[in-house]
């Protein structure tokens, strides 16, 4: 039956990524101390999440298709077209986490709320900048698996980029901002 | 060489300010509800969870229309009986995810003594509730934004997830704190 199936294929997908979103909410349990302290910070966090999300699924799906076209695969890994795709992905996370701590301090300053705008702006950047190393190299080591399996990256990439994104980002953050309080 | 950091940056960074705007603004609303929040940090762990479970239904129904409207068998028509059927299965997906992942949420708080004044059927009343309103309005997203932009000759598989994930985020949060003042637990 078709709806048997449907529900058979995807419940225990979304249930799996939903406990990975558990892990990342359990951070963000951890993090009260900080947040009542370093104002501003509680508004950065859907906005990381979403970046990294945005960021390494594309990377992801760029991966899956540069391997349909026969650009790279397990043998042919780290080439050019590799290093400009991490590159990309780099500096795109630098520059939207800039954007992101000046966008939280400067909508807290219209709402009356004054976080400390060179503090937040280097938490966001730090956690952006670090998640964003981190899970590059996640997807490398995942593409590789899946290449030298013979799978379609495409299936893989996605849900396990999206469930290990928001754990990984939620723990950059905290130890970013949990760095960042104690030096400045 | 296909690819180039330059074209990568310049060709996300639009969507990319536009969705983080969008986040911003939810992270307002969080800064607003922060003190209830650290009052009753079972709720701020059941954020990411109510905005992933929303976000991937959405996404595998975007994914599943646009496979679809490819295909031929899902028409441009709302009374389309394979989109209704997807539409359904989506909801009944999300309930039962709700459903399981706010009782395992309530007995992780509870063994974090996280839990003060409110029972597991409240809780669980509470996430589900949010949950079916969230999944409807996500899914009816969805539906739209796989038309529209197949009808404009626009990839949905492109558009789909960014919107109903964006989207998402902001009305979970919403959703949750209208159930909750609805409900009313003292938040």
């Amino acid at each position: 039956m078709y709806a048997k199936e449907m529900v058979k294929q995807s419940l225990p997908l979304i249930i799996f990524c939903g406990l990975g979103a558990i892990v990342a909410g359990s951070t963000l349990g951890v993090m009260i101390d900080l947040l009542k302290e370093i104002p501003g910070l509680i508004v950065v966090v859907p906005a990381i999440i979403a970046l990294r999300g945005n960021i390494s699924t594309a990377f992801g799906s760029r991966l899956g298709s540069a391997y349909h076209l026969g650009i790279i695969n397990s043998e042919n890994l780290w080439n050019e077209e590799l290093k400009q795709n991490i590159m990309g992905s780099l500096i795109l996370s630098l520059f939207v986490s800039i954007i992101i701590g000046l966008l939280a301090y400067l909508t807290s300053f219209v709402l009356g709320v004054y976080p400390d705008p060179i503090k937040l702006i280097s938490i966001v950047l730090i956690a952006g900048v670090i998640s964003a190393v981190i899970l590059n190299l996640m997807t490398i080591v995942i593409i590789y698996l899946v290449f030298k399996r013979g799978y379609d990256p495409d299936n893989i990439t996605g849900p396990a980029l999206a469930t290990f994104g928001d754990i990984v980002t939620m723990v950059c953050l905290f130890g970013s901002a949990f760095l960042v309080e104690v030096v400045l | 060489m296909i690819y180039s950091w330059k074209k990568i940056v310049k060709h996300s960074l639009p969507l990319l300010s536009v969705t983080i705007l969008i986040e911003i603004f939810a992270g307002q609303i969080l800064q607003g509800k922060q003190e209830s929040l650290l009052l009753f940090p079972v709720f701020l762990i059941s954020i990411p969870v109510i905005n992933s479970i929303s976000g991937n239904i959405g996404s595998v129904l975007g994914a599943r229309l646009a496979s679809g409207l490819h295909v031929g068998y899902i028409t441009l028509s709302l009374k389309n009986k394979e989109m209704h059927d997807n539409l359904l299965i989506s909801i009944l997906i999300g309930l039962i995810t709700y459903l399981i992942l706010a009782i395992v949420i309530y007995f992780l708080a509870l063994f974090g003594n996280l839990i003060e004044e409110i029972t597991l059927i409240e809780f669980v009343a509470i996430i589900v509730f949010t949950g079916f309103l969230l999944i409807c309005m996500v899914s009816f997203i969805s539906v739209l934004t796989a038309f529209i932009s197949f009808k404009r000759g626009l990839d949905p598989d492109d558009m789909v997830a960014p919107v109903v994930t964006t989207v998402g985020d902001v009305m979970g949060i919403i959703f949750l704190f209208s159930v909750i003042g609805l409900i009313g637990v003292g938040l």
